[in-house]
């Protein structure tokens, strides 16, 4: 479980000052699905930085199962990176010199684990793309690479995945493709926050949070049975 | 896969880059290969001159004159020791020349190494000239008189075979074929030195056995030449030991005449091994350069790797495996470029010298563009250790 209390994110000072998050607190149950709507500048992707450990808070706390991991310095990150928190992007992030499996292999390689090839093929089955195994991300469409990069996420077992508008740069069909992808890792238990514009996409989570100005502006729970649980 | 793999597969689609970052540390390698290897070229060129002075050692008896006194009174003086060496001294002194080559080149070979003149001087008469006849052993003389140049006929091969020094030949009016008569046996010239300049114009050379047998002096020697193989021989150490463990005989290294001249050529080779140095600094800053350059080419990449895991360890890691591969690179081809850069400018500086490659520079050249690369990236990798998953992302 993750809580976010208070979290306060302040960029620049004086005449430049912007508060990106005002006072948002937020608790990400165990195999919860977040949705994060709102407008472009509203925080929803430094609220998503911050649970993730990407940036600073201002003030306020970010506890991960019991542990304050705000204020966590890069080394001790490399923990939490190596198997509790992964993130999807946007941009895929693919490692262009690397094929789909070795992309996919990489954080086994970090964490000391890169003789065990049979996991990253089976993940990477599990995505549909083990035809595809051997083939650089520029050989790839951007669903696929998106596919690998999902995969690259959940090969070291992560509880949460933080995903920062995953399907922003598809077709309505690929986005819904990475969807229901998205929504089969929830279904095997993985917690999964996602940043969003998309009302469609939104709309298959099971709890949406919409931001302006760095505010909470509104909680909708669509399975209120898992949330109160 | 291992983490190295990672930074092969990104070598190779950085060829350009890497190529470029390697060049930084070509130009260093390439100027301490290219002066190592003409200084060696130079300075076997003059190690060669200095072998032809000459033997290494000279061995000849230890003859002590004694003053004979009786209170004031002085009875002449007596001559204490013999005036000859026995041959029989020979195997000894090999024993002991050779052993401390071998010790000092740290060899095994079994065979002779050291070349042993041994001579056997005669005053003599012949054809009513009195001149002195030399014997030797014909195949070691000619190994330590590197100078000797006929001017007619050929070496000795023969046991009543003589070679005749320049003017020995012309005050007797020798010739090649002639015969001089040895107290009694005939000896045939077999031919003529050109003038040297030293005694041996004045001498005739014979079989040493001959020469014994003519005189009466069966296994006696007047004095033996050695010289050691090599430049590094540690001559003074070899008359020492055989002035200690032979009794009657003294053993005395000749002096290096041309030390001097190696002392010039080593301070040239300083004043230029300086001159690589800074041309290997140089380089260091290049390279520097283009790490900087590579790490915020890669800063993407850098974070991408911190968010699924990579350490700070591990990103300062890829950096140091990908100096080592541009280290060997640049080893590989600046010892290639070194040795090419000898065979142009070695005949210029040192005139008429053979350059020969010194497969001995390969091992430092890698070793020194490796340490150059390594100590090149070492700040640019801790840089790119420090880069934020979240700045990597903004700065797209």
């Amino acid at each position: 479980m993750l809580e976010v209390s208070n979290a306060t994110k302040i960029y620049g000072e004086g005449p430049t000052r912007v508060v990106a998050l005002d006072n948002v607190s937020l608790t990400v149950e165990d195999g919860n699905f977040i949705a994060i709507m709102g407008p472009s500048g509203s925080g929803k992707s430094t609220l998503l930085n911050i649970i993730g450990g990407l940036d600073y808070l201002t003030s306020g706390e970010v506890i991960l199962d019991g542990k304050r991991i705000d204020g966590y310095d890069e080394n001790a990150l490399v923990g939490i990176r190596r198997g509790k928190i992964a993130y999807v992007f946007q941009q895929y992030h693919l490692l262009p010199s690397l094929t789909a499996l070795e992309n996919v292999l990489l954080p086994l390689i970090f964490a000391g684990d890169g003789s065990n090839e049979k996991d990253a093929v089976n993940i990477l089955k599990g995505v549909g793309l083990e035809k595809r195994a051997d083939h650089k991300p520029s050989q790839l469409s951007g669903g696929e690479q998106q596919r690998v990069a999902i995969a690259r996420a959940i090969v070291n077992r992560p509880n949460l995945i933080l995903a920062d508008e995953p399907t922003g740069n598809m077709d309505q069909k690929t986005g819904n493709e990475i969807l229901e992808l998205f929504k089969r890792l929830n279904e095997e238990g993985r917690s999964i926050v996602m940043v969003t514009h998309s009302p469609d996409i939104a709309a298959h989570a099971k709890e949406i949070i919409t931001l302006q100005d760095g505010r909470i502006t509104g909680r909708i729970q669509r399975d209120k049975k898992k949330v109160t649980s | 896969m291992k983490l190295y793999e990672i930074v092969v597969k990104d070598i190779m689609r950085r060829k350009r880059r890497v190529l470029y970052a390697a060049l930084g540390v070509v130009i260093g390698t390439m100027t301490v290969v290219g002066i190592l290897t003409i200084a060696s070229a130079g300075e076997t060129k003059i190690y060669r001159q200095l072998e032809q002075y000459g033997p290494n050692l000279t061995v000849i008896p230890a003859i002590n004159n004694l003053d004979m006194k009786l209170g004031n009174l002085s009875m002449g003086t007596l001559t204490v020791g013999e005036n000859y060496i026995p041959q029989e001294q020979l195997v000894k002194i090999r024993q002991i020349a050779d052993s401390s080559i071998r010790q000092a080149l740290n060899i095994t070979d079994e065979g002779d190494i050291a070349t042993i003149a041994p001579k056997l001087y005669e005053n003599t008469n012949v054809n009513g000239v009195s001149l002195v006849v030399v014997g030797v052993d014909a195949q070691q003389e000619r190994i330590v008189k590197t100078w000797w140049e006929l001017s007619k006929g050929k070496y000795i091969e023969e046991t009543d075979e003589a070679l005749v020094g320049a003017i020995a030949a012309d005050l007797l009016k020798l010739n090649v074929g002639d015969t001089i008569a040895l107290n009694g046996s005939s000896i045939k010239v077999s031919g003529i030195l050109k003038e040297t300049g030293s005694a041996d114009d004045y001498q005739i050379f014979i079989a040493l056995a001959t020469v014994q047998s003519a005189f009466n002096k069966a296994g006696m020697i007047s004095s033996l030449d050695i010289r050691a193989l090599c430049n590094a021989c540690p001559v003074e150490m070899i008359a020492d030991s055989i002035n200690k463990n032979i009794p009657g005989v003294r053993a005395i290294a000749v002096k290096q005449i041309a030390k001097s001249e190696m002392g010039l050529v080593e301070k040239m080779n300083n004043l230029m091994l300086a001159l690589a140095g800074i041309t290997l600094a140089v380089g260091l800053f290049g390279v520097i350069n283009t790490m900087m350059a590579s790490v915020h080419e890669r800063i993407k990449d850098i974070g991408i790797m911190r968010a699924v895991g990579a350490s700070r360890k591990q990103i300062i890691r890829i950096f140091i495996y990908e100096a080592v591969f541009i280290g060997i690179l640049g080893g590989i081809i600046g010892y290639l470029f070194g040795t090419a850069l000898a065979y142009i400018i070695g005949p210029l500086i040192f005139e008429g010298t053979t350059i020969y490659i010194v497969p001995q520079y390969f091992p430092l050249a890698l070793i020194l563009s490796i340490v150059v690369a390594v100590a090149a990236t070492i700040y640019p990798a801790i840089h790119a250790s420090e880069i934020r998953v979240a700045d990597s992302f903004r700065s797209i």
